[in-house]
């Protein structure tokens, strides 16, 4: 009786395994870093994930939240045998290890977020806010009545510093004696650190806040002391519909459902992936400005960024059309403007990006400098 | 003079959930139980504010209900941690441990609805504060000079000898455990209720633990966790403020609580401060052991 009962269940997993085999199902599995409730960089990669399921028939999605880095070697290992044929790991701190499970498990195509390396599995990708700092200086710029910006900051990685440094950059070209004030929390997610960071920030002087933080204290503690912010990574304005300015807002969703697209049809092997590397800005849809989707600038501002005025090539403009032009301009196929293009220096003076030139995706990957306006302790900064 | 103000503003509000915690985790190991699920309790606590604040789903709920809410989690999580440590006589710091766990693996479980709400009806953080600080007298002042102080303390002294006078020491342990839980419950509340008016997994971000240090590290005593919880605010407050406006690195700033903690402590043990631990604090009681 007991044996029969086996042998049953023995054909039946068979049967499954045959019927998987032929359906040639995609199964794209997610490691991150953070809990998905974030409401930030963890919480943005798992809506895309829904989206992408949403978008692709067949494909079946399964993730692990809270991996520490430097841990998730067991949970790759865990996710190849439960059958994932793709694993987007969503960590910069996670990139050696996805590069050696790729060279583990040649079958299985990888995708590492924000990293650098690259095998013939594996490919990386990342969403930049680059742009979308710049115009949210703009603004910034436009609003400071104390001339003082704050900003709350990770970790001083190159991401970063590139993001404040456009940031700044934007805020300065508006208003040129402007300083971005920056504290550093040292954490992608803490709350508590961000809140108390803010609140310095605020005793200091500073009349705006932005921030890069995984959830929406920043924006909650500046509406609270009746301070305009810019919200960052997802929609935050229902936490303050009064206060939040503009914002950034990523779509990884773009890049999952165009890569397992072309997972699907062939165009991706374990093979080709050397050279795969998405770099999806505004032109590709892969961010958005604003504080919550489809708004780019809540109207509660833009009267006073249309008074606003600032100087471009001699001519005064109000920084909403300046904010408007450019979104569209770097909205576009060919975009023709971009906020690092020289002449830049950096704020100890030296000259970073020469007249006429346009710093590449590696320059911008690697960047260690910050932009004139910037004030606080930089960890790893070229002093020239 | 805005700015004393402002740092001591600061520092009541990040001290005034590790101030009502360290109250909580006071009086149970002053009853003998040490409870290390403080992180746990605070999240689940947490949890439970701000669902019955947002009105499952409504936006805007009882405030007053959700302070409740929070007490009760706190409490019914405890009472697990009493069970296997009292009753059970399990090991409290393997059994503390596991409730840390499980606190903050139910809350961010049955959390996941209410990731990304904002919390219409926030509370403010005065009466948490004021509430805690008054608490604080109320039970320095009930373990130094009334009976049901006495109780506790002869039950984390000597419970053989409590048992002896007739006191059931396991029904004051699990009260006073049951207490803790509603405290880390209440510290909970506060978080999600004014000082970060939302509910994210992972939201305590190590603060129970910390009020589990500054127990050890104010001697026990209700009086002196004021003052602790007030430091550890200061501190905190001051690792950003400071940021940036003198040539210390950043990273100092960071590290500075946990420097602190250690000088004090051994301060403390040269000076045998720390003598004021509960002679059976981490036991089991069974009655005829000694």
């Amino acid at each position: 009786m007991r044996t029969r009962w086996l042998l049953a269940l023995v054909a039946l997993l068979l049967g499954l395994g045959t019927t998987t085999a032929q359906e040639k199902k995609l199964k794209a599995c997610f490691v991150y870093v953070g809990p998905i409730g974030d409401v930030g960089w963890t919480f943005a990669h798992n809506e895309a994930r829904l989206a992408a399921e949403k978008a692709i028939p067949g494909l079946e999605t399964r993730y692990v939240e809270s991996v520490p880095e430097g841990q998730a070697m067991p949970v790759i290992d865990r996710l190849v045998s439960d059958g994932c044929n793709v694993i987007f790991t969503t960590s910069f701190g996670f990139m050696d290890q996805t590069l050696e499970a790729a060279k583990k498990y040649p079958d299985v195509i990888f995708a590492h977020a924000s990293g650098f390396k690259r095998a013939p599995n594996m490919a990386t990708y990342m969403a930049d806010f680059y742009q979308v700092y710049y115009l949210n200086g703009l603004m910034a710029g436009a609003l400071t009545k104390s001339g003082k910006v704050g900003y709350v900051g990770a970790f001083p990685i190159p991401e970063l510093k590139r993001h404040i440094s456009a940031f700044a950059l934007g805020v300065r070209a508006v208003n040129p004696r402007a300083t971005v004030n920056v504290k550093w929390i040292n954490a992608w997610f803490d709350p508590a650190k961000a809140r108390e960071a803010a609140e310095a920030l605020i005793a200091e002087g500073n009349d705006i806040l932005a921030f890069t933080e995984d959830t929406a204290t920043v924006v909650q503690t500046a509406a609270r002391k009746k301070i305009p912010s810019f919200s960052h990574y997802n929609s935050m304005y229902k936490y303050a519909p009064d206060y939040v300015v503009s914002g950034q807002i990523v779509h990884w969703e773009k890049i999952y459902i165009d890569f397992l697209k072309k997972v699907q049809n062939g165009t991706y092997t374990n093979k080709n992936l050397q050279d795969v590397d998405y770099w999806w800005l505004l032109r590709e849809g892969a961010v958005e400005l604003g504080a919550q989707t489809g708004m780019p600038i809540n109207p509660k501002f833009v009267p006073a960024l249309k008074a606003a005025k600032m100087t471009v090539n001699g001519k005064q403009v109000s920084v909403y059309d300046r904010v408007m032009e450019l979104l569209k301009n770097m909205s576009s196929p060919k975009p023709t403007f971009d906020p690092f293009t020289g002449p830049i220096r950096d704020r100890y003076g030296v000259l970073r990006v020469p007249a006429g030139k346009t710093m590449t995706v590696a320059e911008l990957n690697s960047m260690q400098w910050m932009a004139p306006g910037v004030v606080g302790q930089v960890a790893d900064e070229p002093k020239q | 003079m805005e700015e004393i103000w402002n740092a001591l503003s600061r520092a009541l509000s990040f001290g005034t959930p590790l101030l009502l915690a360290s109250l909580g985790a006071i009086i149970n190991e002053r009853a003998g139980v040490v409870n290390l699920g403080v992180e746990g309790m605070m999240a689940v606590g947490a949890l439970a504010a701000f669902a019955v604040a947002y009105g499952s789903g409504a936006g805007e709920g009882n405030l007053y209900l959700a302070v409740v809410a929070a007490a009760l989690a706190g409490t019914l999580l405890s009472l697990l941690h009493a069970f296997a440590s009292i009753t059970l006589r399990a090991n409290q710091f393997v059994s503390g441990l596991a409730l840390s766990m499980i606190g903050l693996g139910v809350a961010g479980l049955l959390g996941k609805r209410f990731e990304g709400f904002p919390l219409f009806n926030q509370a403010p953080e005065w009466p948490f504060t004021l509430g805690a600080v008054l608490l604080a007298l109320v039970l320095a002042f009930g373990l130094a000079y009334t009976r049901l102080g006495l109780v506790v303390r002869s039950v984390g002294e000597n419970p053989g000898a409590a048992d002896a006078l007739g006191i059931d020491v396991l029904r004051v342990r699990y009260l006073a455990v049951a207490f803790g839980g509603a405290m880390a419950g209440l510290a909970g509340a506060f978080l999600s209720l004014a000082y970060r008016p939302s509910w994210t997994d992972g939201m305590t971000v190590g603060l129970g633990w910390i009020a589990v240090a500054l127990v050890i590290f104010v001697g026990w005593s209700p009086l002196r966790a004021i003052g602790g919880a007030v430091f550890f605010g200061l501190l905190y407050y001051l690792q950003f403020r400071l940021q940036g406006q003198s040539g210390i690195p950043t990273e100092f700033f960071a590290a500075m609580p946990y420097l602190l903690v250690i000088v004090v402590l051994a301060l403390a043990g040269l000076r045998r401060v720390q003598g004021a631990a509960p002679e059976a604090l981490g036991r089991p009681y069974q009655r005829g052991e000694r």
